[in-house]
């Protein structure tokens, strides 16, 4: 095992993966998975975060029905020079600073220097970065998982391929990707990208993160190739493939479930870290980065523009963190993949 | 010029007061009475401190192009001519430099003539020869310095053949070193050729400086001050040359103090520092952030004053695309838009307007503006009638912006203000370092976006060099919204090769022409930009703030 | 083993070439980014573009220009194209905010997390267990800006405690130097501490159980001695690692964040201002001097395994 599954960028993390799962398989079957759900039954914090998370998630999902039916205001709606009824007598001053809280319906958390519901954007940008924080982390499973049996099991040139590849991406900083990645498909775009679209920081995000994951997989699946089970199967006549799909992945199962909060959680982060150095999501889309960033830009004035995203971003990665902690004891209690920065 | 905000003329009086000197070649001794500054009482000796947010893209003035550069540069590198030590409108006019008097223009504007002042030297000790200057403008070329192009290729006989290494010098120019004479040939009759002679970039450097950028060790100027300690994108020290006073040019005094300059971006903690009397000045082409401006005018507004300056900022239209080739569509934009919320974006830092001359400059209209008051907040329900009537209600618009504050907000507003008036609008954010060559590629066709500008120097021509059809390039192109009117092209080819000495002469003719611009609506411009004049107050209030290039370090004095 | 070495040796220069290449390319494909339309500026002309793109040599094959590039950073000749100055300089002239953010922040984030992880280890299962676990999900969960912003906020424009960001060098004002850095030094500690101590934690906690360490025990050592002798010394192993690889991540400029938000003109900022630029000759170096650091630590650390274990020869 190495050790060279660990650090990144500031923003992009470490996981520590030495010995994973080393001599206690978790056999598919319906056995162990009870078992980690009576675990994770017990872990009452884990649970409380899970349940926020999920809070989280409905309340972003409910954005829309807010915006309409509470606030009365659509997130992109500007109310700068006093032309709005809803934020008496105006919502930004004549030097340009926002008003703070009102604590009543519309305008809950105050304005942005555009004057825009905070509330409505929150919600708003809380969709893009919790569904930029989904697909990132598809994309990096998906890749990871297949370059990480392939390396493992085929080794060889392959193997030595694979791992240098995902030696340049992980000693590739993440920001220049995703600004030259911005910069390239801001003006023309090329398949399904484009420039202001969320799949931009998604699949850079995404592409950071498999060396993270794909690594640790190797490492597992080099050790179940020399198992008897797989012995067995090999034996039996069945191709490299078949095995790889019937044997080998399903007791990556329960490492691939791990990484999953890891990852989202750290996506998210990333998200907001990319977006702050002008890599990320590009306005006038709403995401947590933006929001945050933008309250940045004008500090002293309206540290709400500041707070209220960057407590939100704080309390979404936390809980996922604190859940993702939670099943990996209930999971596998002997399990070294540890949570990120 | 480029846009990290740039030099521009104070002028909250308009055009009226400009003063002539019409003397031409006469050794003219009559300094320019500045209208605030007065070295004669002022206390000498000392060192101020300025805070300034950007760093110079390069303090060697064969490079240098932003205000940050042109501010330390326009006192260390005088050209044969230079621009009164003076405040506001005066402070625009062209004045003798290096020369005894200012050139004299023959053979119908295309011949520049002036003899070189006695006993010259520069900043290290070496005497300065008449060649020198052909080889300050051959090395301009060379870098090449950014308005080099425009202002020394296209316009002197010779230089484009020079810069495509056809010749070994540059033709058109003659000169002779035992009297010091020195000719300049043109292309064409160019009105504002001694504004061009006026850059820092054709302040004169020795024969023999190395043809490349020199950023951390500049060569040595002619000029009140000299630029020495550079520590790249941290400090800078502006001291006063001591070879200077011995050659007393009139209307050129020596500084009083020496200027350190530090760079840091945190322009908060530079303004904090200045309000708490940490540092001196306020480098005056950053922003005072709108949290503080409340603190500054409680504590402090014996020593802030908002000064404006030349410079424009605007949405280009379109005219070649839709919705903007419908001129009642450009007429929606210009009568709906809230200037007074593009104001507050800006943190309270613009004044509202129409004309795309901007107030200091000559030639700025005094007629009322033709689609309603801009400081009115514009008029919402007359924009949508218009877009109805227009026939172009419905059509996909994208507004084009820079990521940098506050110029993406006041995209993003107009953009929520383009749907609100019936269009369906998008905004697409550009990266600060590419936008211009971005909207500036024709192929791109771009429909609409910010865009701005600041003056080269006092003179309309630099404005409408934007709207000229010619301008219309296919890369790089600055008339975005490839503008090609025969009035606007013919006017402005007439008035522009009128020499800036005369300009007053056809300010009315500028007028006209401007109105027309407005009337046309083939901008929608939506403020000029005032910019800070914040000292602490060890500074003496009596200092000139340039129009041109802000702060005039010779002018601080210490109380 | 020296064919081992030689090979991670060989491997190590590969990636740094593919990563060098990747870098350029990148920004060579950016539309609208052609240098020497940036370069020139607005109201180029285009005879002003032809020249630059020839003076830079921008009308060269790519490959030339990548070779060209190479050659001018190996032999320190870079010059930043917007500014003009060495860019090996101006790496130097951030060395040592960088130094002092990297040196300062490492201390106190080793130490602190070697404290926290101990100490939730020895307590493992008791509330002061749970509450520092919950006290360093929370650190892994703070984005550095995020914080940064709010002390800045809070200690710097409410109270006044602290200054608003900037670099003072050691050397003119060492009391100032100290407080400009407070901020900074914790607000990067804080991302390390919570995720060291989570991982000393469970190290210890596997330790524990091992053999020798019931040996020790059942030889009558105390609890103290046992975990201090035997333990600690051993749990620390993969801490030490991690730390080596994130030290040096900071020190090539990795720390980009924290750099940013404290205005601190370190490696970190200069590439995030080089990035702002597109300033190719900047990020270029400042990828590859990361990118080094990274790379070389990494091949040490596995060098250095492989010697302990030798089934890691094969594996890497």
């Amino acid at each position: 095992m190495t050790a060279t599954a660990s650090t990144g960028t500031e923003f992009s993390d470490e996981f520590a993966s030495a010995g994973f799962g080393e001599g206690d398989q978790v056999p598919a079957g319906l056995g162990p998975w009870r078992l980690a759900w009576r675990r994770l039954r017990r872990n009452k914090t884990a649970l409380f975060f899970g349940g926020v998370f999920i809070l989280i998630l409905v309340l972003c999902l409910l954005a829309p029905v807010y915006s309409h039916s509470v606030a009365h205001i659509s997130p992109a709606a500007e109310n700068i020079a006093g032309q709005g009824n809803n934020c008496p007598p105006t919502c930004v001053s004549v030097t340009g600073i926002p008003i703070g809280p009102t604590w009543t319906s519309s305008y809950f958390f105050g304005a942005d220097r555009n004057g825009r519901d905070v509330a409505v954007r929150l919600l708003y940008g809380g969709r893009n970065s919790l569904e930029i924080g989904f697909v990132a982390t598809l994309i990096t499973m998906f890749f990871a998982i297949i370059l990480g049996v392939l390396s493992g099991y085929f080794r060889g040139i392959l193997d030595g391929v694979i791992n240098r590849a995902l030696d340049v991406i992980w000693a590739f900083p993440a920001v220049l990707l995703g600004v030259a990645l911005g910069a390239t498909l801001a003006v023309s775009g090329i398949l399904f990208l484009h420039g202001t679209s969320l799949l931009v920081p998604a699949v850079v995000i995404g592409i950071v993160y498999i060396p993270y994951v794909a690594k640790p997989i190797r490492g597992q699946v080099l050790v179940l190739r020399e198992r008897e089970f797989i012995d067995a199967a090999r034996q039996q006549g069945l191709s490299s493939w078949r095995i790889m799909f019937t044997e080998v992945m399903p007791n990556l199962a329960s490492t691939i479930i791990v990484f999953v909060p890891l990852i989202l959680a750290n996506a998210i982060l990333l998200e907001a870290a990319l977006t702050y150095l002008g890599a990320g999501v590009q306005p006038p889309n709403p995401s947590w980065g933006t929001m945050i960033s933008d309250g940045i830009a004008q500090l002293p004035a309206a540290f709400h523009d500041v707070l209220v995203p960057g407590i939100m971003l704080v309390l979404t990665v936390l809980s996922i963190n604190i859940f993702g902690d939670g099943l990996r004891d209930a999971l596998d209690p002997r399990a070294k993949v540890r949570i990120a920065r | 010029m480029r846009s990290l905000s740039r030099p521009a003329i104070t002028a909250v009086v308009a055009t009226a007061s400009v003063v002539v000197i019409a003397a031409c070649g006469s050794s003219s001794s009559n300094s320019p009475s500045g209208s605030t500054g007065n070295t004669g009482t002022a206390k000498k000796g000392g060192t101020v401190t300025l805070v300034m947010g950007t760093a110079p893209d390069s303090l060697d003035p064969g490079f240098g192009y932003t205000t940050q550069a042109a501010e330390p540069d326009w006192l260390s590198y005088t050209g044969l001519v230079t621009y009164a030590r003076a405040s506001g409108t005066p402070g625009g006019q062209v004045i003798p430099g290096l020369c005894t008097g200012l050139p004299t223009i023959s053979s119908g504007g295309k011949v520049y003539t002036c003899t070189l002042r006695k006993g010259l030297v520069y900043s290290n000790g070496k005497a300065v020869k008449a060649s020198d200057f052909a080889y300050t403008a051959e090395r301009a070329i060379k870098i090449p310095w950014g308005g080099s192009g425009q202002f020394i290729t296209a316009q002197i006989a010779g230089a484009t053949d020079y810069s495509k290494g056809k010749s070994s010098s540059i033709t058109g120019i003659t000169t002779d070193d035992s009297t010091g004479k020195i000719t300049i040939r043109l292309n064409a009759p160019y009105g504002a050729f001694d504004n061009v002679l006026a850059f820092p970039s054709l302040g004169l450097i020795p024969t023999g400086t190395p043809l490349k950028n020199l950023p951390n060790n500049p060569p040595p100027g002619v000029g009140p001050y000299m630029i020495t300690n550079i520590v790249p994108n941290q400090s800078f020290s502006t001291v006063r040359n001591p070879q200077w006073s011995k050659m007393n040019i009139p209307g050129i005094p020596a500084g009083n103090v020496d200027v350190n300059v530090k760079i840091s971006s945190n322009v908060d903690s530079n303004a904090l520092s200045v309000l708490n009397n940490t540092a001196d000045v306020f480098d005056w082409a950053d922003t005072i952030p709108g949290s503080l401006l409340p603190q500054i005018q409680a504590k402090a507004s014996n020593r802030y004053v908002k000064k404006v300056m030349n410079s424009t900022y605007y949405i280009f239209l379109n005219v070649k695309a839709k919705p903007f080739s419908s001129q009642l569509a450009r007429e929606a934009v210009v009568t709906g838009l809230n200037q007074n919320a593009m104001n507050r974006l800006g943190s309270g830092t613009l004044i509202p307007g129409c004309y795309f001359l901007p107030p200091g400059m000559v030639g700025h209209p005094t007629a009322p503006c033709p689609y309603g008051d801009p400081a009115s907040g514009g008029d919402i329900a007359k924009a949508k009638a218009l877009v109805k009537q227009s026939g172009m209600a419905g059509q996909a618009v994208t507004v084009w912006s820079e990521t940098r504050s506050p110029r993406q907000q006041w995209m993003t507003y107009y953009t929520a203000f383009l749907n609100q008036i019936g269009f369906k609008a998008t905004q697409k954010v550009i990266a600060d370092a590419n936008y211009f060559s971005t909207i500036g590629n024709l192929k791109l066709n771009p429909q609409t976006g910010f865009a701005d500008w600041n003056q080269d120097f006092p003179n309309p021509i630099d404005f409408y060099l934007l709207l000229q059809g010619t301008a219309i390039l296919p890369t790089n192109n600055e008339n975005f919204g490839q503008v090609n009117d025969p009035h606007i092209n013919s006017e402005s080819n007439r008035l522009g090769q009128v020499p800036s000495t005369q300009l007053n002469s056809i300010a009315s003719d500028w007028q006209n022409l401007d109105q027309y611009t407005a009337k046309q609506a083939y901008t929608a411009v939506f403020g000029y930009q005032t910019f800070p004049a914040f000292t602490s107050d060890r500074i003496s209030q009596s200092y000139i703030f340039s129009p041109l290039y802000g702060w005039d370090f010779s002018s601080f004095s210490l109380k | 083993m020296t064919r081992f070495i030689v090979r991670r040796l060989i491997a190590m220069i590969g990636v740094m070439f593919v990563i060098s290449l990747l870098t350029f390319l990148l920004f060579e494909s950016i539309p609208n980014g052609d240098p020497a339309r940036r370069l020139a500026g607005r109201l180029a002309t285009a005879n002003e573009i032809a020249f630059i793109r020839k003076e830079y040599g921008f009308d060269q094959p790519i490959y030339v220009q990548y070779a060209r590039m190479m050659k001018n950073i190996f032999t320190g000749q870079v010059y930043s194209y917007y500014q003009g100055f060495n860019v090996v300089d101006e790496v130097k002239l951030g060395l040592p905010a960088t130094l002092s953010l990297a040196i300062g922040a490492g201390i106190i984030w080793l130490f602190t997390s070697i404290v926290v992880g101990t100490l939730a280890a020895v307590k493992a299962g008791k509330n002061t267990d749970r509450l520092l676990t919950v006290l360093s999900m929370v650190g892994v969960s703070f984005p550095p800006f995020f914080l940064g912003a709010i002390l800045i906020y809070y200690l710097g424009y409410k109270l006044n405690w602290f200054p608003l960001g900037g670099y003072v060098k050691l050397t003119s004002d060492p009391w100032q130097w100290f407080v400009h850095m407070v901020l900074p030094w914790f607000t990067l500690s804080v991302l390390f501490i919570g995720f060291y101590s989570r991982v000393l934690r469970s190290t210890i906690l596997d330790t524990i159980n091992e053999d020798y360490v019931r040996t020790a025990r059942a030889k009558g050592l105390s609890e103290n001695q046992t975990l201090r002798r035997h333990v600690l010394r051993n749990s620390l192993i993969p801490i030490i690692t991690l730390f080596g690889l994130d030290f040096a991540q900071v020190i090539g400029g990795g720390a980009i964040l924290t750099e940013s938000i404290f205005n601190l003109h370190g490696i970190g900022q200069l590439a995030a201002d080089a990035i702002g630029r597109l300033d190719i000759t900047v990020i270029l170096v400042v990828v590859l001097l990361t990118a080094f650091f990274v790379v070389a630590l990494a091949a040490v650390v596995d060098i250095l395994y492989a010697f302990l274990d030798p089934r890691i020869r094969i594996a890497v």
